[in-house]
């Protein structure tokens, strides 16, 4: 499941990145999503939140990034 | 007589290992966690735990819950979180709850809030609300409120219910001001307003007596920043900010300010003499003023990945400053002369790139023989004997109750971390006994020691330890600080060693 679109990466990969790094979220964030925005920083922080217990809970990953998803659809019917 | 109500109950919570043993009276019952367990209703019997305190109802499939719910009157703490409600069933209304947790249903009304008159605290984070429908007393009880996560698109009738909350969340929404109506919110002193569309916001809102305000992943484009006279700390991060104004005024007792990732091209300091963390990073800075030195308490400065060539010589007299992180930018030889007259204790320049956590492989005992003398060196109890730490090593690699893992720089064994599996009687299970945690002196302040602890932890999840433990040296105040910042908790016990003679 893709967690991020502008880094292109999943959460797998989000979680290898935050395991192999022990900066602060703000900066290991950005190894994720290699940029400087803020549209998955929930998900990204859920995830985070999790890597430092060792314990994930895949279901709730897949709940905020489905939800972030029904967000943006709602925005673009928002503004049409 | 028999109570046959109680019997039926507590066979049913038997089934879910949530009530203990020693419980024989349905009084003694004052908690109950029921978390996880893919219900999809509950026991009309539950009204009878008439003492009944806390209840966990998290992680289950629930639309509704049984009447006799009513006579719970304890009851004053109750997590429906990620459950699948649409409506707030009418027996919770008559109950006094102070805490309720409500996040990742799919409620798309507040108006059910006007019956829960002594609640403290309710989370509504991950829900479907999209407007403000609520209208409460104005002597209610509500002292912080979670509406994070929902589909608001306007809160201006919000504030005006709940003019005594002390915390609200509302980040992602779709707000797209803070209204002249949040003037009534004296008592406010954490609002976090993040991941909106934001652009402005009330002169009113600057008279007000916040002490933490998130405003980040917003669409500011300009910003005038004044009043906020209680504000300990600001996060500005991710807005499309290319004007900054901070007035004389704004926030006398700032601690923490941060513009992480905006558009700013110059760097503007807050007046507030207590700062401690300052951050700038990701934006197109080209000069640091002098007058940092002014922060005289400044214990981090984040100023990546900006276009800084040279620093202010006067950095290198800032004593409190142990972290700067500063990679990223065409630095000159002076200002880097001036990080080396500084040496602060953390600082990106200097980190390593390329360290890996991995396990041990039989290749690398020889060289966690000789790091674990590094750290004999430090522990008083322990002498340094290469032969000895290296048969201990071995022994632990060979048995399969033990884990052993390093971290490796470009081949290189420079730090190490080994657990043990025990039998703990307190836990009637296995715990994990954690020991050896080292790194060169090289790379220590990189965060590698966190990264092995984490490693580790991730490990004890995996084989279903209960606990994890470890004893550190008390002289060695930097572990002792390590491990509390990572979530250790000091225990009452004293470990004792009685040293077994050869015959």
């Amino acid at each position: 499941m893709e967690v991020c679109e502008c880094g292109e990466k999943s959460v797998a990969q989000a979680i290898e990145v935050f395991e192999n790094s022990s900066l602060p979220f703000k900066k290991s964030k950005k190894l994720v999503t290699e940029c400087n925005k803020s549209c998955c920083r929930g998900a990204l922080l859920k995830i985070h939140d999790m890597s430092l217990y060792g314990r994930y809970d895949y279901e709730e990953i897949a709940f905020v990034i489905e939800q972030r998803q029904e967000r943006l659809k709602r925005l673009n019917e928002g503004n049409e | 007589m028999y109570d046959y109500e109680w019997d039926r109950l507590r066979v049913w919570l038997e089934q879910y290992g949530a009530i203990p043993e020693s419980v024989t009276k349905k009084e003694e019952l004052t908690r109950l966690d029921l978390s996880k367990n893919n219900l999809k209703e509950l026991p009309q019997e539950i009204g009878i735990l008439s003492n009944l305190v806390v209840l966990n109802l998290a992680n289950n499939k629930l639309t509704k819950l049984p009447e006799s719910f009513a006579k719970l009157k304890a009851l004053s703490n109750l997590d429906l979180r990620r459950n699948t409600f649409e409506n707030i069933p009418e027996s919770l209304f008559s109950l006094e709850l102070r805490s309720l947790n409500l996040s990742s249903n799919r409620l798309d009304s507040l108006a059910f809030l006007e019956h829960f008159k002594e609640l403290r605290v309710i989370d509504l984070s991950h829900n479907n609300i999209e407007k403000v429908d609520l209208s409460l007393e104005p002597n209610n009880q509500l002292r912080t409120l979670n509406l994070s996560h929902n589909f608001l698109r306007d809160i201006a009738a919000l504030f005006e219910s709940v003019p005594h909350l002390e915390r609200l969340v509302l980040s992602t929404n779709f707000l797209q001001s803070i209204p002249e109506s949040i003037g009534c919110m004296r008592a406010l002193e954490e609002l976090d307003i993040s991941d909106n569309h934001l652009t402005s916001i009330d002169p009113v809102f600057f008279t007000l007596n916040i002490e933490r305000l998130v405003l980040s992943g917003n669409q500011f484009g300009e910003l005038k920043l004044e009043g906020l006279e209680l504000l300990e700390s600001l996060s500005l991060d991710e807005n499309p900010l290319k004007y900054l104004e901070i007035k004389e005024n704004f926030a006398p007792y700032l601690q923490e300010f941060s513009c992480d990732s905006c558009e700013l091209d110059s760097l503007v300091l807050p007046p507030s003499i207590y700062l401690r963390s300052l951050c700038y990073a990701s934006n197109h800075i080209k000069e640091l003023p002098a007058e940092i030195e002014h922060y005289a308490v400044l214990q981090e400065l984040d100023l990546e990945a900006n276009e800084i060539v040279s620093l202010p010589d006067t950095l290198a007299n800032m004593n409190s400053l142990h972290t700067l992180y500063i990679k990223d930018n065409p630095l000159n030889q002076d200002a880097k002369k001036v990080i080396e007259v500084l040496d602060p204790q953390i600082c990106d320049i200097r980190m390593k790139t390329g360290v890996e956590i991995q396990k041990a492989t039989s290749e690398d005992l020889e060289a966690m023989a000789k790091l674990l003398a590094v750290l004999f060196a430090i522990e008083s109890d322990f002498e340094i004997d290469e032969q000895k730490q290296y048969m201990g090593i071995k022994r632990l690699y060979e048995d399969e109750r033990s884990d052993l893992l390093v971290a490796k720089h470009e081949g290189k064994v420079v730090g190490m971390v080994t657990m043990q599996r025990l039998i703990s009687s307190a836990e009637g299970d296995n715990v994990g006994q954690i020991e050896d945690l080292v790194v060169e002196e090289g790379y220590r302040k990189m965060g590698i020691g966190s990264r092995l602890i984490n490693r580790m932890r991730s490990l004890a999840h995996q084989h279903g330890y209960k606990r994890i433990q470890l004893a550190a040296d008390i002289h060695n105040d930097n572990a002792l600080a390590f491990y509390t910042r990572r979530g250790f908790r000091k225990t009452h016990l004293n470990v004792y060693h009685y040293k077994v003679q050869e015959n």
